[in-house]
């Protein structure tokens, strides 16, 4: 061992507590980081090849190519950095005021409304040390991070004994589930701390809790028993210091945030309460927040090539650039949109030029013009990343490697152009 | 040889809802070309009226489809106490985005947690393989 | 995990005696409570017929080296290396109250729960409150676990 700690970029949580022994520039093995982060840092089995039209190639005329298609093209879309260190994410906004390009990320169709209300200040928001220190009702809202981040519950939300919280969680913390299904957090927090809803019933709920929390009685469509809302709303009330982890599943299922305004906004007036999104990949905030501080907006923004100003709007979103194919070629960084967005949408990519920069081979990458390997970031590569709760984290390189990393490749395209 | 290779195999209509799984979370980040991958995404999970409904056995393949795609995926059982008949859940992942709805209203979001298919069993057919999609 | 009846028709049942009990039945409940292995079992290992059936057997009972003197097992294939066990265990809690207590990596050698390659370790199980003249029967890593990874025998 190191005796030196790393940071895990497995997801947002970016765990600074990982040590690691090494062997011929890999990770021979990891420790304190959970599955899925082991998996990350010990990188995949098939790296992604430097290649043009589906040739082997070396780097610089990757990177000519690559330049040239951005030139070329009226309205490329820019679009990934969920990945990329915040270096990275700021060459890319930059290379798309540049090009005139639309620039996007994840967050355009998960976290994005909830991160966007928090930098706004629309919702009353905390860090993580903050929850370890203090929460003693937390409440995982279409969250299961039992899956998503495995961590969360030990080193934040629920079992670590904090300033405020020495007693253990049996005594000190109530955890509280509200999903469609009973997930693997659901089973942890016990039968009595599980609320199951149907489907797109999250607005419909937040209502009823806000009713109880005025002392009116609290009714659903769905006949949720009335006693068990009040008993919730009970808890909520009595919370020194409650927090909502926001997950996708209620996100998702709201069609605007207003019933979440308000449920936040009674739950401040009568008990003390904050949220803080289940951002999933590691560096999704810290490029909302790049792009905030560069142009007002977290996404979903089209810049104009001859002026360099930002227009902002759902129809500059990755999606729906795509379905109304007004991008003319892409470039794609650290993100796999054929995988993770509806085929139906993201087939459009097939068709034009496409430039793919990752560690590894992905779908995305197998139908691309263009392919620049890139070294694995807080691996391989260092730099800053923002955590889920806003809080900027040091990214340490940990072995060498011949890739280039993200911030590099796209500074040598940008140069390029 | 049964019988039931002679019978169109009965079909239902489901709602399916996506969820996240950390063993195909960790399968993704080791090789999204894998075996491993595939063996956990291409997975549909039934609740066990709608197993019976279609004459099928748990691990048998089943036809998923809409009007924006198809993919052939195994069925499991779901193992959640509560019942829940007419759901299906499908971990996220291409296979399920095969399925997943351009509709967005021009939100620029996509139904990725809640959309329609219907189910038919396969017949022993083949899962869709990723580069198959 | 499987009842005692279905362990005795995976075995050979032949009351050979060769494991040294007196029938396979006796050998079928011995397994059960884990105070023999599987590889107790000459025959099952060397004959070739119960080759299938060998490997059910230690497809159920796992890796038994994995036994702790607790009666601690760590599935590893269930575990996804939370930390909730870590964390919660109140003997690491003790043993490393900054660390381990604080939802942090352990920075004790006296810790029972660690997590390795994104699978928790079981070690200094003697720590464990299960264990020695006053034990109780703390819950705390198995009610703690999201994928039921860890149990008692």
């Amino acid at each position: 061992m190191t005796g030196e700690y790393y940071v895990c970029t497995g997801c947002a949580l970016l765990c600074d507590d990982i040590e690691v022994e090494t062997e011929d520039r890999k990770l021979s093995k990891v420790h304190a980081a959970c599955l899925k982060g082991v998996a990350r840092m010990k990188g995949c089995s098939d790296p992604l090849e430097c290649t043009v039209d589906g040739e082997k190639a070396d780097i610089d005329s990757a990177i000519t190519k690559a330049a040239a298609i951005l030139r070329n093209a009226k309205n490329p879309l820019i679009f990934g950095h969920g990945n990329s260190s915040s270096e990275a994410q700021k060459i890319s906004i930059g290379l798309a005021k540049k090009t005139g390009a639309y620039i996007d990320d994840t967050s355009s169709f998960c976290q994005g409304p909830i991160v966007e209300a928090i930098l706004q200040d629309k919702l009353r928001t905390c860090t993580l040390d903050d929850v370890r220190h203090k929460a003693d009702v937390i409440i995982f809202w279409g969250a299961d991070p039992s899956n998503s981040h495995p961590r969360h519950l030990s080193r934040y939300s629920y079992f670590p004994r904090g300033k405020e919280r020495q007693r253990g969680w049996e005594e000190d913390r109530t955890a509280i589930t509200i999903d469609i299904r009973k997930s693997s957090t659901a089973k942890i927090c016990r039968d009595t701390r599980f609320y199951q809803i149907p489907m797109s019933a999250d607005a419909e709920f937040m209502d009823a809790i806000v009713s109880g929390l005025s002392g009116k009685i609290p009714k659903t469509s769905f006949d949720f028993d009335k006693k068990r809302i009040l008993e919730l709303a009970n808890v909520m009330k009595k919370a020194k210091f409650g927090v909502i982890c926001v997950g996708l599943g209620l996100v998702y299922s709201l069609e605007e945030l207003e019933p979440l305004f308000k449920l936040m906004e009674k739950l401040n007036e009568v008990s003390n309460f904050y949220l803080i999104p289940m951002v999933g990949q590691y560096n999704m905030r810290g490029f909302n927040q790049n792009l905030f501080a560069e142009t007002g907006f977290i996404n979903r923004v089209k810049f104009n090539s001859e002026t360099g100003n930002a227009n902002h709007g759902a129809e500059n979103s990755v999606v729906e650039a795509l379905k109304n194919k007004s991008v003319d070629a892409a470039l794609i960084i650290g993100s796999d949109p054929l995988s993770s967005l509806p085929l139906s949408v993201a087939r459009y990519l097939t068709e034009i030029p496409l430039i793919t920069i990752d560690p590894c081979q992905n779908l995305t990458a197998t139908r691309s013009t263009v392919t620049i390997p890139c070294a694995l970031g807080g691996v391989e590569a260092g730099g800053t990343a923002v955590r889920m709760d806003g809080v900027e984290i040091e990214l340490k390189k940990i072995v060498e490697s011949d890739n280039l990393s993200d911030k590099e490749i796209l500074t040598r395209i940008m140069e390029a152009i | 040889m049964g019988f039931g290779q002679f019978l169109a195999a009965p079909e239902i209509k489901l709602k399916i809802v996506t969820y996240r799984d950390v063993f195909q979370n960790t399968a993704q980040e080791s090789s999204r070309f894998g075996e491993e991958y595939e063996k956990l995404s291409a997975v549909i999970k039934l609740d066990l009226k709608d197993i019976s409904k279609l004459t099928i056995k748990e691990g048998d393949t089943v036809i998923v489809k809409n009007g924006f795609g198809k993919v052939v995926v195994k069925a499991q059982k779901s193992g959640y106490e509560e019942a829940h008949p007419g759901i299906a859940y499908m971990v996220n992942s291409p296979w399920s985005n095969v399925l997943v709805p351009d509709e967005t209203g021009g939100s620029g979001v996509p139904k990725f947690k809640n959309f329609e298919v219907t189910v038919q069993g396969a017949k022993g057919e083949k899962v869709t393989g990723i580069r198959a999609l | 995990m499987a009842n005692v009846m279905e362990i005795y028709q995976l075995l050979p049942k032949t009351n050979c005696k060769e494991c040294g009990k007196t029938t396979c039945m006796a050998f079928a409940v011995d397994l059960l409570g884990r105070k023999v292995k599987v590889d107790d079992c000459p025959p099952l290992v060397n004959e070739a017929k119960y080759k299938a059936n060998y490997e059910t057997l230690l497809e159920m009972f796992g890796s038994v080296k994995d036994v702790t003197e607790t009666g601690l097992i760590v599935h590893n294939e269930k575990c996804i290396g939370c930390g909730n066990c870590v964390v919660a265990c109140p003997v690491n809690v003790a043993n490393d109250p900054f660390g381990a207590g604080s939802g942090k990596a352990p920075t004790s050698d006296k810790v029972i729960f660690k997590v390795e390659d994104g699978v928790v370790k079981a070690r200094n199980v003697q720590e464990c409150r299960r264990f020695g003249e006053n034990k109780i029967l703390c819950v705390a890593c198995i009610d703690t676990c999201p994928t039921k990874a860890i149990e008692f025998v």
